[in-house]
């Protein structure tokens, strides 16, 4: 299934200045997305994970061309995007489209499903005839899992998990090649998103879709992704594929990461390793010197304040993967 | 209000047996223009010093409003208790005046919110908040209370504790945040601190630190603990007991280590097999089927009946299952509990 790239990220930054005073001048910059560079197979589903503030919806954002870049290209299917302009890039946007987090606040109050789903169809008109229009919003809404007849309701009318569907059905209206869905179950009780995590997986197998997928939760992430990128303050501090990233993860952030999941056996949690990080996430205005994690990290040395790690191949014991740490190594704990 | 049975002069609360709270048979509904709304329907049980209980439940099971009840902090209009008991080392805190409930809020049973950065106020310095506590039930001085707000801060291991009582909440982070708060609740030493979804706007690293201050906190002072939750992983780690609540009613309790390797409820056997797992990776998900119903039109006889997959025609009728011993310790609201035991 998963095959060339899709979509190539090279050096991926956004900047947004910080103005004070009067004059509103230009006193610094948070670095929310600072060098990010990947992938994205066709089929496949790259999963990033990440704390808040660290950048991974700018970079959701970014993908869909929702910001300007400060610096870096996107490549998508041979075209660049950021130098796309007028209707080459109304073109391309048919063929990315984006799942927002909060359900509740992502649907016009005042629209009927219908005319949710049905709007990129009034944006790129020549996907489906005017006449037809209602009737593929109806097969979208049976395709998502809801009823056809839903479609002169209301958004407040549906509960979270319902509106959460209606948003991937506009999402898939036009027929993507690639989702990107920022954080698309965090806002949902349990016993849902196990449903909206079925529904997504099902829509890949059956349109090839290629999703980035933007959560906090690593087990949410673990589930649904074939590679997974973890970013801290701005950058990807380690890459590879499920096994790589959760079984034998070499990048200390990803190790405390992990530790930290809550895992729902108390033999399992009660027994394993936990690695408690201290302190809170720098802020990107002024993020650390060198490696951005060494203000936390157990394994700092002198090194690590002055030289920025780079994020290239590791060994982690069973092959190598890419990993932005001077001492990538699998985490032994100390019993 | 009846007359008062119990002085206010009785100031101190003893536990008997260890037996701090017991909840009988507690009735919440609420009025609303579109009719009303139960959304607790005979909750029960016993909290011990020492103990930690978690609620479970997701959203609209009841579970906030529980602890809202405990507290006596329910909106009224247009939630009302309309039965039942919450006792407090032997006194029913239903029956007694305000005036009594004002000095077992705070100084007796405490709470901390989810929110932190919508429960504090954004116009007082932090320290200030905290030594407020201090000012109205201690009748503190200034000084003495801020003092005292700094030696809290340190206990909860805020860093500079002295440099940043002065500090405003919007200065503090979420981790920071929450750690104010729960120093405020545990300012007066309450013997029960309730714990309302305490971090579920947190992120992972910091939620393994509040939830290790908690449970420090708990063993140096022997408090009982009522955690609420939709997590099962963050309960699984500190919690000695669990309650799992769906629909206003508590469907099944038991110990930590039974409930996980063991559920005798189908909502629970279904919650644990919905959540993706970090130690495992599976294809598809068994993902409860259906909503939660809406409170205002709960379906007849077991309200889980229209999504439970082990549904007979006895659990569509009449009222809705008791909660009954299926092995010693446990217990579960549905007729096939054994059954389901014994899988």
């Amino acid at each position: 299934m998963t095959g060339d790239v899709i979509l190539r990220a090279e050096g991926l930054k956004k900047y947004y200045p910080i103005k004070t005073g009067v004059i509103r001048r230009t006193t610094g910059h948070v670095r929310a997305v600072d060098g990010v560079s990947f992938e994205l197979l066709r089929g496949e589903t790259l999963g990033v994970v990440g704390e808040s503030g660290c950048g991974k919806s700018t970079l959701g954002r970014m993908l869909m061309r929702l910001e300007e870049p400060t610096e870096g290209t996107l490549n998508f299917d041979g075209a660049d995007v950021y130098s796309l302009k007028g209707e080459d890039m109304r073109r391309l946007r048919r063929d990315i489209q984006i799942v927002f987090q909060d359900p509740y606040t992502s649907l016009n109050p005042r629209k009927t499903v219908g005319d949710i789903i049905g709007e990129p169809f009034e944006i790129h008109p020549d996907v489906v005839p005017k006449a037809g229009r209602r009737k593929r919003v109806q097969e979208l809404l049976e395709q998502v899992g809801l009823s056809p007849e839903h479609i002169n309701r209301y958004p407040h009318q549906f509960s979270g998990g319902q509106r959460q569907r209606i948003g991937i059905a506009r999402g898939i209206a036009l027929n993507p090649k690639v989702l990107i869905c920022d954080e698309p179950v965090s806002a949902l009780d349990v016993s849902v998103q196990a449903q909206v995590i079925n529904l997504l997986e099902k829509l890949q197998n059956e349109l090839n879709l290629s999703y980035v997928f933007i959560a906090h939760d690593l087990s949410v992430v673990r589930h649904i992704s074939d590679r997974v990128a973890v970013m801290y303050l701005g950058k990807i501090a380690e890459l590879g594929d499920d096994a790589q990233i959760y079984d034998h993860p070499t990048h200390p952030y990803t190790q405390a990461l992990l530790s930290a999941v809550p895992v729902p056996d108390p033999e399992t949690t009660r027994n394993r390793h936990q690695i408690v990080l201290q302190g809170d996430v720098p802020s990107p205005a002024n993020p650390p010197s060198g490696c951005r994690f060494h203000t936390r990290c157990w394994r700092a040395q002198p090194i690590c304040s002055t030289t920025e790690p780079q994020l290239v191949e590791h060994d982690d014991g069973h092959g190598t993967h890419r990993s932005a740490c001077h001492f990538a190594e699998p985490f032994v704990p100390a019993s | 209000m009846t007359t008062t049975t119990t002085a206010p002069a009785h100031l101190h609360w003893e536990a008997k047996d260890g037996l701090l709270l017991e909840v009988e048979d507690l009735h919440v509904e609420f009025r609303t223009r579109d009719g009303i709304a139960k959304a607790i329907n005979g909750v029960s049980f016993d909290l011990r010093q020492g103990e930690t209980l978690a609620i479970l439940g997701e959203s609209g099971s009841g579970k906030s409003v529980t602890a809202q009840a405990i507290m006596g902090i329910l909106d009224t209009p247009p939630g009302y208790v309309t039965g039942g008991k919450v006792k407090y080392c032997g006194t029913d805190l239903l029956q007694v005046p305000e005036k009594v409930r004002q000095t077992v809020r705070g100084a007796e049973i405490s709470m901390i919110f989810q929110d932190a950065l919508s429960s504090l106020n954004p116009v007082f310095p932090v320290g200030w908040q905290i030594a407020e506590m201090f000012r109205i039930h201690r009748k503190m001085n200034k000084s003495d209370a801020l003092a005292q707000a700094v030696r809290l801060m340190q206990r909860v291991k805020i860093p500079a504790a002295k440099e940043r009582v002065s500090a405003y909440p919007h200065q503090f982070s979420g981790g920071m945040r929450q750690r104010i708060m729960i120093a405020m609740a545990i300012a007066l030493d309450p013997a029960v601190l309730i714990a309302d979804e305490p971090t579920t706007a947190l992120d992972v690293t910091v939620q393994a630190q509040i939830m290790g201050l908690l449970k420090e906190l708990q063993e140096e002072s022997n408090m009982g603990l009522i955690l609420i939750t939709h997590d099962l992983g963050v309960v699984a780690d500190v919690a000695d007991n669990i309650a799992v609540m769906y629909c206003g009613r508590m469907v099944e309790t038991a110990n930590v280590h039974e409930i996980y390797g063991h559920p005798c409820h189908p909502y629970t056997i279904g919650l644990l097999d919905s959540i993706p797992r970090l130690d495992m990776k599976g294809t598809v998900l068994r993902a409860i089927g259906g909503l939660p119903p809406n409170l205002l039109a709960v379906p007849p006889g077991c309200a889980f009946n229209p999504r439970c997959k082990f549904a007979k025609d006895q659990c569509r009728v009449g009222d809705a299952p008791p909660l009954i011993e299926a092995a010693p310790g446990r217990h579960s609201a549905c007729y096939f509990a054994e059954e389901l035991l014994s899988r």
